[in-house]
């Protein structure tokens, strides 16, 4: 029980975001990594003391995640994104199992560690992590435009990136019922509305006459490619692991 | 030698890759055609073997399998992708992001390879899904457009709600059977069915579930939006869609024939939904004021009569059907290229194109011979055509319900061909020979290669489909029923061409005139997505 209750909290399962977000005691990033650093702290010790689904908390996260999918659905700050992505994930993390849950989480962490690095060039090219009235990077940058939208395919859980593949992968191994399979209806449908949402705004859109677009740097360039590799080769363990 | 067919999937990704390194525009187009020739060369070859010797190929641990539906329908994915890359080399040249859209195209056609030749469901769930977001990257193509986002977003939309289906049924399908392989499911189906030992409930809801995301896919009424609201895309892409994408509900409902015989119910709903389709979305065809959505919605339209086909049992006819429309929606989408190219240096529409034309040598009389005459020429090969079968073949008539489904697509190619070309009295008689013998044409091909698909595809099996599609219909019914639709239709085209309408004072009824706002304007469905669902 009192493991259930740590991990419900580790896993991002309550939205502790608020009370920094309110207080400003961390900076938007911040929150991130420690949103981030908890989740690898819950993996480790779900996978040293392994738990059984317990019900009351998953629907605990999954009413968190409603919340967080509201917020994350009226930010335009890339920052505050990658975290709010997390948090909704969070019912899935709790129910399925530590294996799946590992993948899961390791993907999804690579994805958001990608938005991440996509925020703070924002950041670094147009002042803000705000991706408000940056429209058409598709256009401008490509390159930027091509990462962008490898990592929200990616969120939006479709193939071949390995979201969607350990996604299934959780689902399989899961023993459902109707509350779960609700759950997952939600997630899946939660993940790729915030991704459509952001996609439709940056990746997409007239360009914006005011604004100086500036492309990734190389090093830039080689960071997101390296991580984009990595991703394709969890694809391929996922895939492994689904057949297996 | 021949698993090398099995490697069909990856050469576009391999394409895809190679175009990312090139930086001389010339050469895109080139290594994209040369590679993509060599698809459809081993394609081919792979249809080669697998007819001659009838065996299927299997590769990657059972994953993947080139079989009898793949030898039918990777040449004609093949084919077609080769005919939408060269025209895309010089329609697409001026187009910022050259090398991005045959990227995207390449990626696209890897997704249809991977399902048409996948053996294993996880690997059908990843085509299926790969096809979705390719899809929509190629629709929003067109970045600065604002409508073409929009769209795009409903369309991504809708097919996501056909992947979270296609992964539910999958789930249960896995957690039912135990199993992922397809041809391993198939047989297991089939004893199911011969044993009579279908009884588990949760069989239906995978039936249902894989039915609701083909229907989905294949933009059958009521997910029909996403069709005719796409036509801003590339006209490439539009080719794509109306001949391949759509097609995909029905490879699916192929693939997944042997559980639909534990079915029947799912097959009914399939005949249904497909019928309503079918209707509705032809109606909708001629009223629409939007000539590309007036094309999407024919796509709808022929695509309920596929799912009517499925429905009926007559899965083979359907893979036919899907492969016939697809020619025909791509010449006519790749032909309007052209069209608009002539356009372009003329702006004014060359007489002989306009409706005036066909107002102004409308036929001053109300011929009623003309109309017994047409009405003599249409039973009477039907009548021909059904005793012909009869002394072939008793067993012919398994087709008698697709013979009315026939019906339906030829009245529809009639009002195409009617509403498209010049008509007038000095050429009436040639365009009902036309129209008598395009029928009778379609009408013996149909049966015959329908016929032929049906014992290439699935063998001695080809009858227990119609078996479990409880819907069949006997030869008399056919016979009148194809009468009736027949009679309807023509007495339709007769009025609606022969008769003397004087034309600025025909005052239609406030009943038709309702009936004709609902049908332009969609049954009001597109308005209602915008104004309550705010999505994008």
């Amino acid at each position: 029980m009192l493991i259930n209750f740590i991990l419900l909290f580790l896993f991002a399962g309550v939205p502790y975001y608020i009370y920094f977000e309110k207080t400003k005691k961390l900076k938007r990033e911040q929150i991130f990594f420690l949103s981030t650093f908890l989740l690898l702290f819950g993996i480790i010790l779900d996978s040293i003391f392994p738990q059984e689904i317990s019900m009351p908390f998953v629907i605990v996260a999954f009413m968190s995640s409603l919340f967080t999918l509201y917020q994350a659905n009226k930010t335009t700050n890339l920052y505050k994104l990658a975290y709010y992505v997390l948090f909704f994930n969070a019912p899935i993390l709790i129910m399925f199992k530590p294996e799946q849950s590992v993948l899961y989480a390791l993907s999804l962490l690579l994805t958001l560690f990608g938005l991440y690095l996509i925020a703070k060039y924002y950041e670094r090219s147009y002042g803000s992590a705000n991706y408000q009235s940056v429209s058409g990077i598709t256009l401008m940058t490509p390159y930027a435009g091509l990462f962008l939208t490898t990592y929200l395919t990616a969120l939006a859980l479709y193939p071949p990136f390995p979201n969607s593949i350990l996604f299934l992968h959780g689902i399989l191994a899961t023993d459902m019922n109707a509350i779960l399979y609700f759950i997952i209806v939600v997630i899946f449908f939660g993940n790729f509305l915030i991704a459509a949402r952001v996609m439709a705004k940056t990746v997409f859109g007239k360009p914006n006459d005011n604004i100086h677009y500036i492309d990734l740097t190389s090093k830039e360039k080689r960071l997101h490619l390296a991580l984009v590799i990595v991703l394709l080769m969890l694809s391929i363990v996922g895939l492994k692991e689904v057949l297996a | 030698m021949e698993k090398l067919v099995l490697f069909i999937p990856f050469i576009p990704i391999l394409i895809a890759f190679s175009l990312g390194f090139l930086k001389q525009k010339l050469l895109m187009p080139k290594t994209s055609l040369i590679f993509s020739s060599s698809v459809a060369m081993l394609a081919l070859y792979g249809t080669y073997h697998v007819m001659s010797t009838g065996e299927d190929i299997y590769g990657f641990g059972g994953l993947l399998v080139f079989n009898k539906l793949s030898a039918i329908l990777v040449p004609y994915v093949a084919i077609l992708g080769l005919v939408i890359r060269k025209y895309s080399t010089k329609y697409m040249w001026d187009e910022p992001q050259y090398k991005r859209f045959f990227i995207l195209l390449n990626f696209i056609f890897s997704a249809i390879y991977l399902l048409v030749m996948s053996n294993n469901l996880v690997v059908l769930t990843i085509a299926w899904q790969l096809m979705s977001i390719s899809l929509y990257l190629l629709i929003t193509f067109n970045v600065e457009s604002k409508s073409a986002i929009k769209n795009g977003g409903w369309t991504m939309l809708i097919h996501k709600l056909a992947d979270l289906f296609f992964i539910i049924a999958v789930v249960l399908t896995y957690k039912t059977f135990g199993s992922f392989d397809l041809s391993e499911l198939s047989q297991i189906w089939l004893k199911m069915s011969q044993d009579g030992s279908a009884n588990n409930p949760i069989i239906y809801v995978i039936g249902f579930l894989f039915l609701f995301a083909a229907m989905m896919k294949s933009a059958i009424m009521p997910f029909h939006l996403w069709l005719p609201y796409t036509s801003e895309a590339p006209t490439p892409v539009s080719a794509l869609m109306h001949a391949g994408v759509v097609n995909v509900g029905g490879i699916l409902l192929n693939k997944m024939a042997f559980l639909l015989l534990l079915t029947p119910a799912v097959l009914n709903v399939a005949f249904v939904m497909g019928l309503i389709t079918a209707i509705v979305a032809s109606l909708m065809m001629l009223a629409v004021s939007d000539i590309k959505r007036s094309l999407g919605y024919s796509t709808v339209g022929q695509m309920g009569y596929m799912i009517m086909e499925v429905g009926l049992g007559a899965f083979s006819l359907a893979i036919y059907h899907l492969m016939v429309h697809g020619i025909f929606k791509a010449s006519l989408f790749l032909e309007s290229g052209s069209l608009i190219n002539q356009a372009r240096k003329s702006p004014n529409i060359e007489k002989r194109l306009s409706s005036d034309v066909f107002w102004d040598e409308k036929p001053q009389y109300n011929s009623k011979n003309m109309f017994r005459l047409i009405a003599i020429f249409t039973v009477l090969p039907v009548i021909i055509f059904i005793g012909v079968k009869f002394i072939l073949d008793e067993g012919f008539f398994n087709f008698n319900a697709s013979v009315v489904i026939l019906a339906f697509a030829w009245l529809t190619g009639t009002q195409l061909f009617l509403s498209f070309f010049e008509v007038n009295k000095v050429n009436s008689p040639k365009v009902i020979l036309a129209l008598v013998s395009s029928f009778i044409i379609v009408l013996f091909t149909y049966e015959v290669v329908g016929l032929a698909l049906e014992h290439f595809l699935y063998g001695e099996h080809g009858t227990l489909f119609y078996e479990a599609a409880t819907l069949n219909v006997t030869m008399f019914m056919s016979i009148i029923m194809l009468t009736v639709i027949m009679i309807i239709g023509w007495m339709f085209t007769y009025r609606q061409h022969y008769v003397n309408v004087p034309v600025g004072k025909h005052t239609p009824s406030k009943e038709k005139w309702f009936f004709y706002k609902i049908l332009a304007k969609e049954g009001y469905i597109s308005d209602m997505y915008v104004k309550y669902f705010k999505i994008f």
